[in-house]
Order: C-alpha cells, then sequence, then structure tokens
C-alpha cells in the first residue's frame, strides 16, 4: 500500500512535468474530472468544511484504523482538490495520517501557486482530515 | 488466409471535373504494410483523400470497407475515431491552437470513443515526452501552435508523434518522406516502424524507394492512370528503380 509521502511524491512529479504554473493548476482541475458527489444525507453540518471558499463537506469513516474518506466540492478548483488530497489521505491508518507534517504538501509544489483563499480552504480540509484521524485513533 | 482490414471496390472518384480514379481496387491486409508508388498525377494523394473522407472528393462509384462495414458515407471524424489515420502531405499550420491541446483533445476523444478512460493532463504528458525524445522533437515544439512555424521535417515528426500517441490501426502515410533529410528520415521511419505491431495495416503513398530501406513493405501496387495495374512483393521495388513506369503503358 502507497505512503502518504509515496503519493506526495508521485504528485510532486507530475506536477513537475509543467512548466508553465496555469498547466499545474489545470492539472488539478482534470483530477477533479473524477470527481463523484455525496449522497444529500449525508451533507449537513458534521461534514461541512468551515472555512472552504466555496461548499463543500467531507465524511470519515474509520474501518479497522484506516480513515475511508468521501468529499464533495462544487467549484471546479475544490473538486480537484479533494479528488487529489483524497487520493493521498484516504485509505491510510489513522496513526499514519497523524505522524504525518502537511505541512509537506508543499513539495508537491503547488501550494504556492494557490490564492490565499484556496491555502485557507485547503488548511479547513486538512483540519477536517485530521479531525477524523484523532477520532479514529482514539 | 490473412484478414482484409481495408477493402476498396471499383472506387471512382472526381475531383472537380476531373475523374481522377477510375474503378480503383485494393485490399489492405491486417498487420501488412503496403506501399502505392506511381508516376504523378496517377491519383495517389487522392486515395488516400477519399479513405479518411476530405471534402475535395467526390465519390461516383464504388465502395469502401473497414473492418466490414462501409465508411464511403461517414464522416472524416467517425473515421478517425474508428481508428483510421493520415499523415498529411503537407501538414497545415493552425496559430493559436496549442499543439498539446490540440493532440490531447483529439487522443482522449478516441479512447472515449472505444470505452476507454480519458489521460489527464499528466498521464498524457508523461507518454507524450517520451515519445518526443524517441522522435528527436525539440520539446519546446510541444507547447506552441500547431505546426506554426515548424521546419518540414518538424512538421513531418508531428504526424507521426499524431499517430504514435493515436494509435491507430490503419495508417496512411501520404509522401512521410517528402522533404525529409536522413536523419529526420531515420526518426520518421523509426516511429513507424515502433507502431508496427502485427494488427495494424499500413498504406505508404512514396515516390521514392529510400524510405523503403527503413520501412520493410510487404506488398507493393502500382497507382497508375486512377487504377492499380501491378501488385508484387518488394521486389518490385527494384525492377520499377531501373524500369520506370514505362512498363505500364501497353497494360
Amino acid at each position: 500500500m502507497e505512503k502518504i509521502e509515496e503519493a506526495v511524491a508521485r504528485y510532486a512529479e507530475d506536477f513537475a512535468l509543467f512548466d508553465d504554473p496555469n498547466d499545474k493548476l489545470e492539472y488539478i482541475f482534470d483530477l477533479g474530472k473524477k470527481h463523484t458527489t455525496l449522497p444529500e444525507e449525508l451533507k449537513n453540518d458534521s461534514t461541512f468544511i468551515v472555512g472552504c471558499a466555496s461548499p463543500a463537506w467531507l465524511t470519515g469513516e474509520c474501518k479497522d484504523g484506516r480513515l475511508i474518506l468521501n468529499g464533495e466540492g462544487t467549484s471546479e478548483m475544490a473538486k480537484g482538490m479533494i479528488m487529489l488530497l483524497m487520493d493521498i489521505f484516504s485509505n491510510k491508518t489513522a496513526k499514519e495520517i497523524l505522524a504525518f507534517n502537511p505541512e509537506d504538501l508543499s513539495k508537491m509544489g503547488i501550494v504556492e501557486l494557490l490564492s490565499p483563499v484556496r491555502q485557507q480552504s485547503l488548511q479547513s480540509f486538512l483540519e477536517k482530515v485530521y479531525k477524523y484521524a484523532k477520532e479514529c485513533d482514539s | 488466409m490473412s484478414n482484409k482490414v481495408l477493402t476498396i471496390k471499383d472506387l471512382k472518384v472526381k475531383i472537380g471535373d476531373k475523374e481522377i480514379l477510375k474503378g480503383l481496387n485494393l485490399e489492405l491486409e491486417e498487420g501488412k504494410v503496403h506501399v502505392i508508388m506511381g508516376p504523378n498525377g496517377a491519383g495517389k494523394s487522392t486515395l488516400s483523400k477519399t479513405i479518411v473522407g476530405h471534402y475535395d472528393v467526390e465519390v461516383t462509384g464504388g465502395d469502401i470497407t473497414y473492418k466490414g462495414n462501409s465508411i464511403i458515407e461517414a464522416e472524416p471524424e467517425d473515421r478517425a475515431l474508428e481508428g483510421i489515420f493520415m499523415s498529411f502531405q503537407h501538414p497545415v499550420e493552425i496559430p493559436g491552437v496549442n499543439n498539446t491541446y490540440f493532440l490531447r483533445t483529439a487522443v482522449n476523444a478516441r479512447r472515449t470513443h472505444l470505452g476507454q478512460e480519458e489521460l489527464n493532463a499528466a498521464e498524457f504528458l508523461k507518454k507524450m515526452r517520451v515519445l518526443i525524445e524517441e522522435l528527436g522533437m525539440k520539446n519546446e515544439l510541444i507547447s506552441r501552435s500547431l505546426n506554426e512555424g515548424f521546419s518540414g521535417g518538424e512538421k513531418k515528426r508531428n504526424e507521426i508523434l499524431q499517430m504514435m500517441m493515436l494509435e491507430p490501426e490503419v495508417i496512411i502515410l501520404d509522401e512521410i518522406d517528402s522533404g525529409l533529410d536522413i536523419d529526420a528520415l531515420r526518426d520518421v521511419s523509426e516511429g513507424i516502424n515502433k507502431m508496427k505491431d502485427g494488427k495494424r495495416s499500413f498504406l505508404v503513398i512514396t515516390h521514392y524507394s529510400r524510405i523503403l530501406d527503413y520501412i520493410k513493405p510487404d506488398y507493393i501496387h502500382v497507382l497508375k492512370d486512377g487504377q492499380i495495374v501491378d501488385t508484387a512483393g518488394p521486389e518490385l521495388v527494384e525492377q520499377l528503380e531501373k524500369e520506370g513506369y514505362a512498363q505500364y503503358e501497353e497494360k
């Protein structure tokens, strides 16, 4: 099973393929094409990502110590970022998530390209992931 | 008996008022390299244009079947989606259309048609970068407008890049060797040879035998005055080089 660091390195390699920052962002939009929606009953206050630039929800299910994430975003950017981050964090053990330093996501070479509002959205998303991870680990 | 992937029967074609193809018959076998040679004005380019459904041509008789179905009425884009590819003798320049976006759109249209998942930007670029290196193309060409300001050799390499990315099943190369220096001819030929997989069929239209030093043909067809007048094995090339097309005058 791929480790979080390995997934981050894989995306770093992907993003390095593009010379133009706009192409890097477009790749995020591209990842969003596989985005699926959540059932309406799962979109509630407890799954809502507070602080995200556009409405977004994230569910976290704990299965044998592993955190299964499912999310829905409403903007192209959010859809892409959610797919990217779920690919990195979902189906990992809560312990592995908690041991990972989210600052290391900057190794992908895209965090600094995001606008302040989108960086805040990323932060909000990560807070939600770590909250679920802590609940799963306890 | 080998499979016929493309069958052309009694094909009659006009361009403007002039009848160019006059009852042409030809069968392409699966996995084989067919070469068409013939004097200027015999109808070689018209034949390739007719197979892909170019708007210049008016079919007045006969039929073309691809994998058992007639394609004579099919739109060019549908023929392309089904796997028929043609490299142009003179590739057009399209300012404002980015080479990479153009090719990715085409590749993903074909993948969708085949029920495959689209390639995302990174997957596409990884695949393309490998081929660009193999073809000896400059990296910057892929981010420029389609063929705009490309040299003759770069345009032909770009055609081959498109072919390799699209992975077609019938490949028509209309004078791919014209205007190429030795290095470009070798790179282009290597690209074509890599596509040979025992399934794909090739129709190579050429004036010169030098490309056939690199791409080994299975059949040579002589096209003269709108008809195939001779079909033989590769040995025919040498004879044509020596004797020209005069031997077909009486036939």
